[in-house]
């Protein structure tokens, strides 16, 4: 992925577009940073954070993967995270991505991507809940069920946030930057 | 007065709004996340690259009351930059923002935000009466035409949240602080 080939964000357009684009800026910014690198690359961190781009290619996926595919709709955790004990191992993308290959990584972030897109095309089409559809989960702390606008909007800055730290480990990595 | 930022008195966008209220409480929920990692640091500290980044939190700070003036004000309402955006010679020093930010303390960087966060908040109210948010902007682009409020908000939404990110390991090298 280069820069130039990145989504556009259309400048008017109505909400569902915007918010699928912005998404998908963001989605492919993400592929931008971790582009060209090797695995040993997609390892290194910047002190004194711990965080890799590797890292965040496997936290970005679940993330994505499970508010649209388990939370909204109720699916469950699509393959590896399924079989994860989470309780015994919270960061357990964060710290064995180091063991995938780049390929893998991308394979996982496009699957992971791919799932959260049929589950859009089908709220968001004809006939759909749209974006006032209520997800199957509630927020754990009594809120309630949460809009796919919401979701929407939340996984647009959870990309953008770790498109952030992706553009200073990036730059430690092999001077590449620019937004 | 001095109001204080932390992690638990920030604004939170609620999970189920209308499409105007969802936006504006998404802003400013990162407008609080980036006031609170911009909290409780010296002149110095604000000044304090985290290599091999030349950016520093006190020029994020001028950066982002530039681009809040900038797309609400000058964009989306046709308004004059304030001072002291608007005697700055840009053609000459782009990136002066970032590069005189280390002059100011953080009181004056503070009070700076703040302000352009205020013009930002009345020129959104503005569009509003007149369109909501596919009310079109004064300036336009010159390949796509007028931006929609809708577009601005969602790209300051982004532009907060990628600068955040930045801000969350540059705090962290600064004083050890993290946190979402």
């Amino acid at each position: 992925m280069e820069q130039a080939e990145r989504a556009e964000r259309p400048v008017r357009a109505d909400e569902a577009t915007s918010l699928r684009a912005f998404l998908d800026h963001h989605r492919d910014t993400l592929r931008w940073k971790c582009s060209g690198l090797t695995q040993e690359q997609l390892a290194q961190p910047l002190p004194p954070t711990d965080m890799t781009l590797g890292g965040l290619m496997k936290h970005i996926a679940v993330v994505e993967q499970s508010w649209f595919e388990d939370d909204f709709v109720g699916g469950g955790l699509m393959p590896p995270f399924d079989t994860v004990d989470w309780d015994s191992d919270r960061d357990w993308e964060w710290h064995t991505a180091r063991d995938d290959s780049p390929e893998e990584l991308f394979a996982l972030l496009d699957e992971a991507r791919r799932r959260s897109d049929v589950v859009l095309d089908d709220a968001l089409g004809p006939g759909g809940v749209g974006l006032d559809g209520l997800s199957a989960v509630e927020a754990p702390d009594g809120r309630g069920r949460f809009s796919l606008r919401w979701i929407l909007l939340h996984m647009i800055e959870e990309y953008a946030r770790h498109n952030g730290h992706a553009d200073l480990i990036r730059e430690s990595i092999d001077g590449q930057t620019g937004q | 007065m001095t109001q204080t930022f932390d992690q638990g008195t920030r604004r939170e966008a609620p999970i189920r709004a209308d499409e105007l209220t969802a936006l504006r409480g998404f802003l400013d929920y990162h407008r609080d996340t980036f006031r609170w990692k911009c909290a409780g640091l010296t002149q110095e500290q604000l000044a304090q690259v985290h290599p091999p980044s030349t950016m520093t939190l006190g020029g994020m700070m001028k950066h982002l009351a530039l681009n809040e003036v900038g797309w609400f004000g000058q964009t989306l309402a046709g308004d004059d930059y304030p001072e002291p955006f608007a005697g700055v010679d840009w053609d000459a020093d782009p990136d002066w923002e970032w590069r005189t930010a280390g002059d100011d303390s953080p009181e004056d960087l503070r009070a700076l935000y703040d302000d352009c966060v205020s013009r930002a908040d009345a020129a959104i109210d503005r569009a509003l009466e007149s369109g909501g948010l596919d009310h079109e902007s004064v300036e336009t682009s010159s390949s796509q035409g007028a931006f929609s409020l809708r577009w601005i908000i969602l790209h300051m939404i982004e532009e907060y949240a990628r600068h955040n990110g930045q801000a969350d390991l540059i705090r962290e090298s600064i004083d050890g602080v993290t946190g979402e």
